[in-house]
């Protein structure tokens, strides 16, 4: 058996960093971090496995594993909370002792059998046509042609895999939101919206007369004056007095011709203010 | 222009059963989609019960047409006599399962939670604990577990049968958490089944993959070949088969991998315990069956010991941890472990006589599991199902009939004579004697005889002690629960009373290779 | 040989993003209010999080998920068979739509449950 330069270049970079990434999912101790180690660890393998000759593989584990599945991983600790973290307590008295001493012997056992047997084996390569029977020329097609052939049934049987697991996640995260004291559906919600709402717009940006584009900038009004709904409740740069004042003149229906109002700059950040005013911003 | 493939032949009169009940699933799902909430039940019920005696009707017209044993969709599926023959015994257990699952009157709505997505414990809860509709989606998904395990006990190479194992797997992990009672229990019981079943699905792959790479083939005929053939390291087989028996052994609830029996069958609905314990045992060792005669029989010499060994771990540890247990549905799961150690007797035989006795053994298990957790099901106090071993005290006073019955089917759990329990056993020991495994046999006759202390002892609390003031009641039975009691006790009791004709059926043919 | 242009556009790709946060670390000037502190979300303010849970998602993103990872497997097996159509013939379209109708069961159910339902 030999391998090129390039295959042993490419093994010597990538095992390694699959392996930290497995460790680094072992050991971190949030379970995000451990999600993106897994990351590493799945987007080296993917790499591999085009190294080995299996193109599609490889693409297929970024784009379903590292892409799809981790997505799915990381809603799950979003679900489950990021910041929640395993109970420390031992159930059972000894079991992480016995546990990783068990597990460390089934691993070591599965390495050296499989290290003692490799001699024996002879590789295939799946771009060889001959090597498993079918006619078509290349990686995907070789596999297509296994797959619709000779596994047609066990492919056939995955869409069933997909349906159990459709329903499962509807039976299992959906409840009937239009039943008594749920919330409404979403046609309901929009019809609700326009009828009930003044606004089903966005809320007013900076704008043409603002003096900066920063979130932190009141909308200005044609005459000059603050829009009140501009004002957001997490900035706390726009100083107290000044969203009083601006919210009293917003009252007094200004003239929109007018153009100048009470335009106030460069006191930005003067004073501080936590703005209770902002409160009432509607939604 | 490429050259044309070369496509697989299809028997499709042969592979009919699974595909009208993988068909049916399917519409199933549509009908979810689009048949109104109220009619959702009815509709249900009947697909599902007609999609399984359609499927029946179809097997029998295949079985008529006197069928040569022979596999279909390139190798994929076996159509051989135990394999027939276990699809037999599936949809028989089957239907009595979607029997137990369609009763609505013993629990109102049924046993199945009316909105799996409501936190359980909040007012919303509460409010559907009385409502008198049920997560219908059960009904396809038990008939998509049902068409797995048919897959999972005919396929005849190792990437069907991973398939087939999780299309049964994935819709009994999610249906164990659907109970309407003591949801967090049943919550409890999905998550732990999950979590190792999935576990045990990584042993099962990592063991093929590993097979794979010592046969070059998936088939479970070309691993034995190549077991013969070649002389290369065995590392790789062995390995790969120690690997890939945890994932089946764990299916069947065997020995040292039962640790999650307990638990969900406890935490899972009753229903949903019976179609479990009944019908996942079939699949599973159906498949072990297959397994290590077609593709591991060549070297058993290498690893027979080691199964011995498992064997007897099983039969002991059921039945001295099922001594202790003081639930009853615990109590029938280690039982069931128990038996899955006298079952594997049967399967080490590894001969035609083994074949025979497991596939009857299989069939009469699972039918008195069924009627036994139906039982168990119709007592109840004010929190739904009572299944403490103390409030059944003094149950042959309050309701003769069903304390009758379940004392029945205990002595058939037990082996007694005039059961199919005792039918089975005998067979199964026989052909263990036969094979010359008599250490294993004797262990079985001794644990045996330990099992039956825990059933006795049932017995006696529900005849000879005197029921409690606030014990439970025994609702009476609707029709389809009824059904299924009456169903399973009676193949009981043919069994046990006139076993022959089913022998003959079960020992009609060996393994397509 | 012939995955050199992919390696080329990984370095490229690299290069660019590396070129991107320095030189904006460079000349970009630096004046900071709390506002530029906050998550950005496509303009939306992020919405307090909950301090029970550490932040918790609803349970509908999940949904989505899924689903995305159902027509994602649905998917990659659409390109083996579009590679080989030619050679499979009829025989291997109806395979391939028969697997489509019945991943578009699940579908029509979680559509029609209202699952897609996006409050």
């Amino acid at each position: 058996m030999t391998v090129s330069v390039y295959e042993e270049i490419a093994f010597w970079i990538l095992g390694p960093l699959s392996l930290a990434g497995a460790l680094g999912m072992l050991f971190s101790r949030s379970a995000v971090h451990s999600a993106l180690w897994l990351v590493l660890t799945m987007l080296s393998l993917g790499v591999l496995y085009m190294v080995q000759d299996a193109p599609f593989l490889g693409i297929v584990q970024i784009i379903v594993y590292t892409g799809a599945i981790m997505m799915l991983f990381l809603f799950v600790l979003m679900l489950a909370g990021r910041e929640s973290s395993d109970s420390v307590v031992e159930v059972l008295r000894g079991q992480r002792i016995w546990a990783s001493l068990l597990g460390i012997g089934l691993a070591g056992l599965v390495v050296a059998g499989v290290a003692r047997s490799l001699g024996d084996v002879t590789p295939a390569g799946l771009d060889n046509p001959a090597a498993n029977g079918s006619g078509g020329p290349g990686n995907v097609a070789n596999i297509g042609q296994s797959l619709f052939t000779r596994y047609l049934f066990p492919f056939e049987l995955t869409s069933a895999l997909l349906i159990t697991a459709a329903i499962g996640a509807m039976v299992l995260a959906y409840t009937r939101k239009q039943a008594k004291g749920g919330k409404n559906r979403q046609r309901e919600m929009v019809n609700m919206r326009f009828r009930e709402n003044t606004r089903p717009g966005a809320l007013p940006g900076p704008g043409v007369f603002a003096t900066a584009d920063s979130v932190a900038t009141p909308a200005l009004l044609p005459d000059g004056s603050i829009a009140k709904e501009s004002l957001s409740r997490i900035i706390e740069t726009t100083p107290v007095t000044q969203i009083e004042e601006d919210e009293a003149l917003a009252d007094r229906h200004p003239d929109a011709h007018a153009l100048t109002g009470a335009a106030r700059d460069g006191d930005d950040g003067a004073s501080i203010v936590a703005s209770p005013a902002s409160e009432e911003r509607s939604e | 222009m490429t050259t044309p493939a070369s496509l697989p032949d299809i028997d499709y009169a042969g592979v009919a059963p699974v595909l009208i009940i993988l068909g049916a699933a399917c519409i199933g799902v549509l009908l979810e989609a689009f048949v109104p909430r109220s009619q959702r039940w009815a509709v249900q019920v009947v697909l599902s019960l007609l999609a399984i005696v359609v499927a029946a009707i179809a097997l029998g017209a295949y079985l008529y047409t006197g069928p040569q044993n022979t596999s279909t969709f390139a190798g994929s599926i076996a159509l051989d006599r135990p394999a027939l023959f276990l699809w037999g015994t599936l949809l028989a257990l089957g239907l009595g399962s979607i029997l137990l699952i369609a009763d609505r009157v013993v629990e109102p709505g049924g046993a199945f939670v009316a909105q799996a997505g409501i936190r359980p414990g909040t007012m919303l809860d509460k409010e559907q604990a009385n409502r008198s509709s049920m997560q219908t989606e059960v009904f396809p998904l038990a008939l998509f577990s049902l068409a797995g395990m048919m897959i999972f006990c005919s396929a005849n190479d190792l990437l069907s049968m991973f398939v087939a194992l999780e299309v049964l797997s994935l819709p009994l992990y999610l249906m164990c958490g659907l109970a309407r009672r003591r949801r967090l229990l049943s919550q409890e019981a999905a998550v732990k089944y999950f979590l190792l079943g999935a576990f045990a699905s990584a042993f099962f792959l990592y063991g093929v993959a590993l097979l794979y790479g010592y046969a070059n083939s998936v088939k479970l005929a070309d691993i034995a070949n190549a077991a013969g053939g070649t002389n290369r390291s065995d590392a790789l087989l062995f390995l790969g088969m120690g690997l890939l028996l945890i994932g089946l052994l764990f299916k069947g609830s065997v020995g040292p991998f039962h640790t999650w029996t307990p638990d969900v069958y406890q935490g899972a609905p009753t229903p949903m315990t019976a179609f479990m314990g009944a019908c996942t045992k079939v699949a599973a060792f159906g498949a072990i069956l297959r397994v290590l005669m077609v593709a591991f029989g060549s070297t058993h010499w290498e690893w027979q010991t080691i199964m011995w060994v498992v064997a007897g771990i099983s039969m002991l540890l059921g039945a001295i941890l099922g001594i202790t247990q003081t639930d009853v549905k615990r109590m029938i799961a280690y039982s069931s472990v128990a038996h899955a150690g006298f079952l594997l007797v049967g399967v080490l035989a590894l001969d035609g006589s083994g074949i025979r006795a497991t596939l009857f053994y299989l069939i009469s298990y699972g039918f008195t599991t069924i009627a036994a957790f139906g039982v168990v099901s119709l007592v109840r106090d004010g929190t739904g199902e009572s299944t403490s071993l103390s409030s059944w005290a003094g149950l042959g006073k309050r309701s003769p009939l069903l304390a009758g019955i379940f004392t029945f089917l205990l002595l058939a759990l037990a082996g007694i004579p005039l059961t199919s329990g005792f039918v089975s056993k005998f067979v199964v020991f026989a052909a263990g004697m036969s094979a010359g495994i008599t250490p294993l046999v004797v262990l079985g006759l001794i644990a045996s005889t330990i099992a039956a202390f825990f059933y006795l002892r049932v017995i006696v609390l529900m005849y000879f002690s005197e029921p409690a003031a606030d014990g439970p009641t025994v609702t009476l039975p609707g029709m389809y629960t009824t059904a299924a009691i009456t169903l399973g006790t009676l193949v009981t009791l043919l069994l046990g009373v006139y076993p022959s004709f089913m022998l003959d059926w079960a020992g009609t043919g060996g393994f397509v290779v | 040989m012939e995955y050199v242009p992919i390696l080329l556009l990984f370095v490229l790709g690299f290069g660019f993003a590396v070129f991107s946060v320095t030189i904006a670390e460079v000349t970009g000037p630096r004046r900071f209010n709390k506002a530029k502190q906050e998550g950005y979300e496509c303009g939306i303010e992020p919405s307090p999080q909950p301090v029970v849970g550490g932040g918790r998602m609803p349970v509908a993103y999940y949904l989505t998920a899924m689903l995305f990872i159902l027509f994602d497997i649905e998917m990659v097996f659409l390109y083996p068979f579009a590679v080989t159509a030619d050679a499979l013939g009829v025989f291997g379209l109806v395979e391939i739509v028969l697997f489509i109708a019945t991943v578009a069961f699940a579908y029509a159910y979680v559509w029609r449950r209202g699952g897609l339902d996006w409050n």
